[in-house]
């Protein structure tokens, strides 16, 4: 990948929603191609904080062909339907922010602190106006799938092995505030509501001195109220109770 | 006939003892069974899901079973639904009780909501952080706000610490700067403010010098929030105070942003070998690229 399109990415810019997500999706799995991305922040940032006329003129042509070769390239480019989502490719990302916020000693959920560079609204965020009562079909697809694998993980979830729920509860937790704010951002409030309930269950099942009944009832709550969210957006869906678009 | 009472008595013990594993496992077979049935009911339509919830809620069920209806229940956006939600968390006690507060925090709706006040308000600790976690779900940031004016006015600091928490987690900034008009300002809220990621806020504290203590406070609370004007206006604080604290706070709160290049920048600055000597811990401690450098220029006697 190269610096144009991060170069793109940092200023959200010129990039289609699967280009986005792709670069978000490849800063999380690696760590090489993450810290390249860190230093391109560096400079960026620090132009935007010199002034216009600090800006060296060949840095300045460089990013103004990046956004003509964007722009052209999304004028002649036909829609491009959504990959399906690797949703391993959050791990590292999520368990190192959540190791850093429990490191820092915020003993609290939701925390919404602590994201990096401009671009944080989270890779299922699709581009709709908050007054129109529109569900995107990425997002509810995105949703679906989200529910369906968490269900898996939440009944996989080793129990007796503390250290691995330990990391298993972490990326949850982070995919898990990834997904309510896309919910918040796509109309979906409910939604939004009840992945904001699972945080405090995922919170205690990560802890440390919990009774392994304990452990299990949490679980089997969890995985009750996953999957009836999960029949609940199947049936909106087939009923067509959700209005939806296909635009994202 | 004394014996035989005896007898009769010891004999029901143990086909009861004998009998108990099979008929809790008979429950629990059967709670399951029910379980799975309330999952399989939310693909009806709410209008048919309602009434069976409700049944099941007001049968002699177990508190799981119980529990797993209110989650149907909150599913379904109806006036009745979310009065059998305020009932049950009015009249009942303990889990199912408090799970019904959550429950109502999942519906979001406003008239259940604003019910949950009185609860509050003559409810033990669990309850109230029941309510504070459902004011949270619904994201009912003026609720929570509501909550921590009142807990200030009948000085129930653990309430206001609580309420302020929450706020700083549900990011409400604006009720966060409110409440430093109405109860001034305290620990808790500057927490609040870092956890809300409030730059502004702890910039204008951390400039601050009225009260040293909670000036210090602000200075460390702005690396959490982090990022380069927050960087830039620790060193700037470090370098305009005259406070040995105040200096050690600004160098905290780099640490803690992990701004290594501006405690660099102080470093080579610096013509003071004690305050070298101290930054060099730091910058040890955070691990800089450039320390083992630093370490080699002082072994060679540079400054």
């Amino acid at each position: 990948m190269n610096d144009d399109k991060l170069t793109l990415y940092y200023y959200k810019d010129g990039l289609t929603q699967n280009e986005r997500l792709e670069i978000t999706n490849a800063l999380a799995a690696d760590a090489e191609f993450a810290a390249r991305y860190k230093a391109l922040c560096a400079a960026l940032s620090q132009l935007s904080d010199a002034g216009p006329e600090s800006i060296p003129t060949d840095m300045m042509h460089r990013f103004h062909d990046t956004i003509d070769r964007a722009s052209n390239r999304e004028r002649g480019s036909a829609p491009v339907k959504s990959p399906p989502m690797h949703f391993w490719s959050f791990f590292w990302g999520a368990a190192i922010s959540a190791a850093l916020a429990l490191g820092i000693g915020i003993g609290v959920w939701f925390s919404g602190a602590g994201e990096v560079g401009p671009d944080s609204g989270g890779p299922y965020v699709v581009g709709v106006t908050p007054q129109v009562d529109i569900v995107p079909v990425v997002f509810q697809r995105s949703i679906q799938n989200y529910l369906r694998e968490s269900e898996r993980d939440i009944t996989d979830l080793p129990l007796d092995a503390e250290a691995d729920r330990l990391m298993l509860i972490l990326r949850l937790i982070e995919q898990n505030r990834l997904f309510e704010k896309a919910a918040t951002q796509n109309n979906s409030p409910d939604l939004a509501r009840v992945l904001r309930a699972f945080e405090p269950i995922l919170v205690r099942l990560a802890s440390d001195d919990i009774a392994p009944e304990d452990a299990e009832a949490l679980r089997a709550q969890l995985s009750f109220e996953l999957n009836v969210m999960l029949t609940k957006l199947t049936r909106d869906t087939s009923d067509g109770r959700l209005s939806n678009s296909e635009s994202t | 006939m004394k014996n035989f009472r005896k007898t009769l008595f010891i004999l029901t013990a143990i086909i009861c003892t004998a009998l108990a594993p099979q008929a809790v496992a008979q429950s629990t077979d059967e709670d399951e069974l029910k379980i799975a049935a309330l999952e399989a009911l939310m693909a009806a339509p709410p209008e048919r899901a309602l009434p069976i919830a409700a049944k099941v809620l007001a049968s002699d069920n177990s508190d799981d079973v119980k529990e797993r209806a209110l989650f149907i229940l909150s599913q379904i956006d109806s006036p009745e639904a979310h009065d059998i939600l305020i009932r049950t968390a009015q009249e009942n006690s303990g889990e199912l009780r408090e799970e019904a507060i959550r429950m109502i925090g999942i519906g979001g709706n406003s008239v259940a909501l604003s019910q949950l006040v009185g609860l509050y308000e003559n409810g033990d600790e669990e309850v109230r952080e029941a309510v504070l976690e459902a004011y949270v779900i619904a994201d009912d940031q003026e609720a929570v706000y509501v909550l921590a004016v009142e807990a200030s006015k009948s000085g129930s600091e653990e309430d206001f610490e609580s309420a302020v928490e929450m706020l700083g987690a549900m990011g409400a900034h604006e009720q966060l700067r409110r409440l430093r008009e109405s109860t001034g300002i305290s620990e808790s809220l500057i927490e609040a403010y870092a956890i809300s990621g409030d730059a502004d806020s702890l910039r204008e504290l951390a400039l601050d010098g009225s009260d040293p203590e909670l000036q210090e406070q602000a200075i460390e609370a702005l690396g959490i929030v982090g990022g380069d004007a927050v960087n830039a206006t620790l060193v700037e604080i470090y370098r305009n105070s005259d406070s040995e604290d105040i200096r050690e706070s600004a160098v905290e709160g780099m640490m803690i942003s992990g701004y290594d290049e501006g405690l660099l920048e102080i470093y080579r600055s610096s013509q003071d070998p004690v305050e070298k000597k101290e930054l060099l811990e730091y910058l040890v401690i955070m691990g800089s690229d450039d320390v083992w450098d630093i370490i080699d220029s002082a072994l060679d006697g540079g400054l």
